[in-house]
């Protein structure tokens, strides 16, 4: 037995071909970016190290701070209104039998299927300004002076993308929180019940704390998620008008593969990733600290 | 559940209000079914009537001048090709992790979990220019193994768990009875395993056939692009006018993904949601 499993040779060939891959691809990466971030670079050469130039020209550029700025509307919006529509919907779905559950299931799922351009095109249609959907249905109730140019408005461009955002994903939590709501033995809701407890109690006092791994888990996808955002502001507006809907991200792939400032873009990485890892221990410190065992 | 049953009146209009929703879910969908059969003054006049008259032009517009075959066979192969990459070499760094007897086994572990957080917008600047100088960009070797080394750490995290819940005398019977460790590995302790597989196969499929960032940075040959990069220039070279061939092409390049969803919904849940639930 022991001579199988301290085989040198066999370890090397089970080991090796993964870790290589991975660390090639994923976790060297980061040396050379911290590197390039402190050079002026176009991509294909460097002409010498600037010290902290890069970095001082994110932090005083206007365009970096509006980014953040977006995607945190973006994630307000996110987190509180599109994952409660999430729960509440799969709390809903709980109730029901297996028909209604197997057709909405399926049916709000189709959006995080279909791939992100397909999505944000169709939304392109719905938000055209002469026949789209929003504004047609906006005339037809007689609230003409309403309906404008929404993806090329300075005030709405990024609320739009955010409801696309937001309506892509929301089928994708609500059967996460539904695969959560599945396991939690239904005689602790019988017991409320015989207390007295409504169905609004039961849901505050019961499904969110024993929900509270799961909402960690969807909070930090759809938080990193938010925080990525790209293809659907590319599609939709091209972070426009002005720059009303640009992203850190959106700014990453400007600043490095349009301007080919390779040294900058390397720079708002590594302060993108930073801001990611903050991010994550944050709702890891936050949220859901006590485990509940059930 | 007795709430609910003594509760029908309730449940029906919750029913009710869940199929409204998840219609509303649908009808972006149809609408954009309802455009490709339309002809362009008549989505102008009637954007939301059936089609009047039906048209079928657009479809046969866009067959010819979107490359949909081309596309749609880079997209198989990238997403073939990576999810059979990432799944033998993930599961055999799991079975490493899980069995054989090494030291630094557990420093491994956190060193994949690690690069769970880096998303790979970060790295692409890098990653660009590394297949750049390795003459690897506008290649598909090159896409592939940068998808697969992505699905990695993920693989194994979750392969892992799940071999160690198999009993050790699966192989110790075998060995005693001669078998190699190769042999044990992948003929005993793969085929245990082909839910996990399975799973992991639909997440990281999903994931490189829905990618739009990596391939549209690290490609741009036409002949090389995938199915969500060659539509979106299609849509930019096409103009905003021609929205029944836009329909069309929306169309033709979701079905693919679209029927295999529908045949298998239920496993494909289960399997995008067996992560959340194994935390």
């Amino acid at each position: 037995m022991n001579y199988y499993f301290k085989n040198k040779k066999a370890m090397l060939l089970f080991a090796l071909p993964g870790l290589l891959l991975y660390t090639t691809f994923v976790i060297f990466p980061l040396i050379p970016e911290l590197l390039i971030s402190f050079q002026k670079h176009n991509g294909i050469s460097s002409s010498g190290y600037v010290g902290f130039e890069n970095f001082k020209w994110v932090l005083t550029n206007p365009r970096f701070w509006i980014g953040n700025k977006n995607i945190l509307i973006v994630m307000a919006f996110s987190t509180f209104v599109g994952l409660p529509i999430s729960l509440i919907l799969a709390i809903m779905l709980d109730f029901q039998g297996k028909k209604v559950r197997r057709f909405f299931r399926t049916a709000s799922f189709i959006p995080a299927v279909l791939a992100v351009t397909v999505i944000s095109q169709i939304w392109i249609g719905i938000y055209n300004p002469q026949w789209g959907l929003v504004n047609t249905v906006l005339r037809g109730l007689g609230l003409e002076n309403w309906s404008h140019a929404w993806l090329t408005n300075q005030d709405t461009a990024l609320i739009c993308v955010a409801i696309v955002f937001v309506w892509q994903y929301v089928g994708f939590n609500m059967v996460l929180f539904y695969a959560g709501l599945k396991s939690i033995p239904k005689t602790y809701y019988e017991a409320a019940l015989i207390d007295g407890a409504g169905p609004i109690r039961s849901t505050i006092k019961i499904t969110i704390p024993l929900l509270q791994d799961i909402i960690k888990y969807v909070l930090i996808i759809s938080v990193l998620g938010c925080m990525g955002l790209f293809v659907h502001v590319k599609m939709l507006t091209s972070g426009g008008p002005g720059d009303a809907s640009m992203t850190v991200i959106y700014l990453l792939f400007n600043t490095s593969f349009k301007d080919m400032e390779f040294g900058r873009g390397s720079a708002i990485a590594i302060l993108f990733l930073a801001e990611c890892v903050l991010v994550a221990g944050l709702i890891n410190r936050f949220v859901a600290r006590e485990k509940i065992e059930f | 559940m007795k709430r609910i049953k003594t509760d029908k009146n309730g449940r029906f209009f919750i029913a009710i209000v869940l199929i409204q929703i998840g219609t509303t879910f649908l009808f972006p969908l149809l609408w954009m079914v309802n455009l490709s059969l339309k002809t362009t003054e008549d989505i102008y006049a009637r954007p939301f009537g059936l089609p009047m008259p039906l048209d079928l032009g657009n479809y046969g517009k866009a067959l010819s001048e979107f490359n949909f075959s081309v596309y749609f066979l880079n997209s198989v192969i990238y997403s073939v090709v990576s999810v059979c990459i990432i799944l033998l070499l993930g599961s055999m760094l799991a079975y490493f992790l899980a069995r054989m007897r090494f030291r630094y086994s557990g420093t491994i572990m956190n060193y994949l979990v690690l690069g769970m957080v880096v998303p790979s917008s970060v790295t692409i600047i890098p990653i660009y220019m590394m297949l750049q100088r390795a003459g690897l960009q506008n290649t598909r070797i090159g896409l592939i193994l940068v998808y697969s080394a992505f699905g990695i750490a993920g693989t194994v995290v979750m392969m892992y768990a799940f071999m160690r819940s198999l009993p050790m005398e699966l192989e110790e019977a075998a060995l005693i009875d001669g078998c190699g460790i190769y042999r044990a590995f992948f003929s005993i302790i793969l085929p245990c395993l082909k839910p996990a597989i399975f799973t992991r196969a639909v997440i990281e499929f999903m994931g490189v056939w829905n990618d739009f960032f990596i391939a549209y940075i690290l490609t741009s040959k036409d002949g090389l692009k995938t199915l969500q990069v060659g539509i979106m220039s299609f849509f930019v070279n096409l103009g905003t006018n021609q929205w029944g061939v836009i329909g069309a092409a929306m169309v033709i390049s979701s079905l693919p993904i679209l029927i295999v969803y529908l045949i298998f919904s239920e496993q494909i849940e289960n399997a995008l949601t067996a992560g959340a639930i194994l935390k």
